[in-house]
């Protein structure tokens, strides 16, 4: 009896050790800047090896699965490779084409797959797989064939923690059809497949079943990503349409994903540092 | 007379600590604390709950009522109240246990006094300089910090330890 009550006071002072070392560290994180970002740091590197851990095991479960699911976009890759073999030979054949073109896409992929991803809150995250070791950099979009799942915030050795779409403080430059007007589009903070577009100026046309792709205005996203279908709209403020778009990407299911980051970036950053430096220096 | 005597110094020697974190920076590689020395020395008879309690607040106070991080001084101070019996079994043995006995220079010994003193302060100046640097400063300069802070925090936590010992605060040597 009196070991049962020594074990039990051991276990309750474990638990209230375990408690306001949490409350301390809680303090601690909203009093400093520094201890801020260390504290987020430290809790993103645990959170992903924590679940990086159930998801090799849930991940070896499901190998059968995904082996089908590959063999069968090997096959559609393929079948898609064949078919243009094809159309260049007829065309080098017809004196169309004389040299094969590369075109550069400006863009680096690098595939990888989602560890965790939160879907119940306002502010939605995800950590992948794969960290700077990998060639990974913060502020790299992350998209799929369907469409954008979110954006790299901060890069550890082996995993990234990201923004999900579904996260009320990310917007992504969209372009309405082929040739229509570009404005933000922003989850519409309820379901996992609804956004909505905004400042879309009122003389701009559209047909609700109208494709939504990324713009290619960021340097975040490559132009010409499939986002979804627009649907009705209101007007705000009897300026802008606000239109409902009917997402591509299922975020319920998602799992393999490709972080793409501008190779031009640097560049471009350095292009637009030396323009401000530039007016900055005429002012 | 016990109990409010031992109440008194300790919340005197809080005070003194909150002065020392307000008025005595030395440098900053110095970092004087009495506070593992107080926790260490509450009476054996309080069991680690309350001990923890007393530390958090303890600790809390000092944060609040200094310029510094809040929640640091908690931080690090909460590991020692953890420790505390642990700390105390290890240097003294069981048998301090069994005798209900207090600690104290005179009756255990300066020597292993000084050990125990030692072992709380370490725990407590790993974790507060830990977490005050927050991974930014280089391993040399911790260890110069914590090497300064723990010599002077030991010859303090002697001073405190004369002053809360159970022969001064019971008010009669047994």
């Amino acid at each position: 009896m009196v070991d049962e009550r020594k074990i039990w006071a051991k276990v309750i002072g474990t638990v209230i050790f375990v408690f306001m070392e949490i409350a301390a560290l809680s303090m601690l994180k909203h009093s400093g800047t520094l201890q801020d970002i260390w504290i987020s740091k430290a809790s993103h590197h645990v959170m992903a090896w924590v679940w990086g851990g159930f998801d090799s095991i849930g991940r070896y479960f499901s190998l059968r699965t995904e082996n089908e699911n590959l063999a069968a976009e090997n096959a559609m890759l393929t079948e898609a490779l064949r078919r243009s073999q094809d159309r260049v030979q007829t065309a080098m054949e017809n004196g169309l084409l004389t040299d094969t073109t590369i075109v550069f896409s400006g863009y680096e992929h690098v595939p990888a797959s989602i560890v965790k991803i939160s879907r119940n809150k306002q502010h939605n995250y995800f950590i992948l797989n794969k960290g700077y070791e990998d060639g990974v950099q913060p502020q790299s979009g992350v998209i799929t064939p369907s469409g954008i799942v979110g954006i790299v915030d901060a890069v550890d050795r082996h995993y990234s923690y990201g923004l999900s779409f579904m996260n009320t403080g990310i917007s992504i430059s969209a372009r309405l059809g082929n040739e229509g007007a570009v404005g933000p589009l922003t989850w519409d903070g309820i379901s996992m497949d609804g956004a909505v577009l905004k400042e879309i100026p009122l003389q701009y046309k559209y047909s609700p079943g109208d494709t939504v792709w990324t713009s290619g205005n960021s340097m975040l996203f490559p132009p010409d990503i499939p986002l979804g279908i627009a649907g009705s709209s209101k007007v705000v403020n009897g300026a802008v349409n606000e239109i409902e778009v009917d997402l591509f990407q299922n975020f319920a299911a998602l799992r393999y994903v490709t972080i793409v980051s501008n190779a031009g970036r640097e560049e471009i950053m350095y292009l637009e540092n030396l323009e401000n430096g530039e007016e900055e220096e005429k002012k | 007379m016990k109990q409010p005597r031992f109440l008194i110094n300790f919340l005197l020697l809080l005070i003194v600590q909150i002065c020392m974190a307000n008025f005595f920076r030395l440098s900053q590689f110095a970092m004087l604390s009495i506070l593992p020395a107080m926790i260490l020395l509450i009476p054996i008879k309080r069991g680690t709950i309350p001990v923890l309690f007393i530390a958090f607040a303890t600790g809390l106070a000092v944060d609040l009522l200094s310029d510094g991080l809040l929640g640091l001084n908690a931080l690090a101070l909460v590991p020692v109240a953890f420790c505390r019996l642990g700390i105390i079994r290890l240097v003294f043995g069981d048998e301090i246990f069994a005798r209900k006995e207090d600690i104290s220079i005179p009756r255990q010994g300066l020597w292993k006094m000084s050990v125990a003193l030692i072992m709380a302060q370490s725990l407590f100046l790993i974790i507060y300089i830990w977490a005050d640097g927050a991974g930014t400063r280089p391993l040399w300069f911790s260890a110069i910090r914590y090497a300064v802070s723990l010599a002077g925090g030991y010859i303090l936590s002697l001073l405190v330890a004369r002053i809360l010992a159970p022969e001064r605060t019971s008010g009669a040597r047994r």
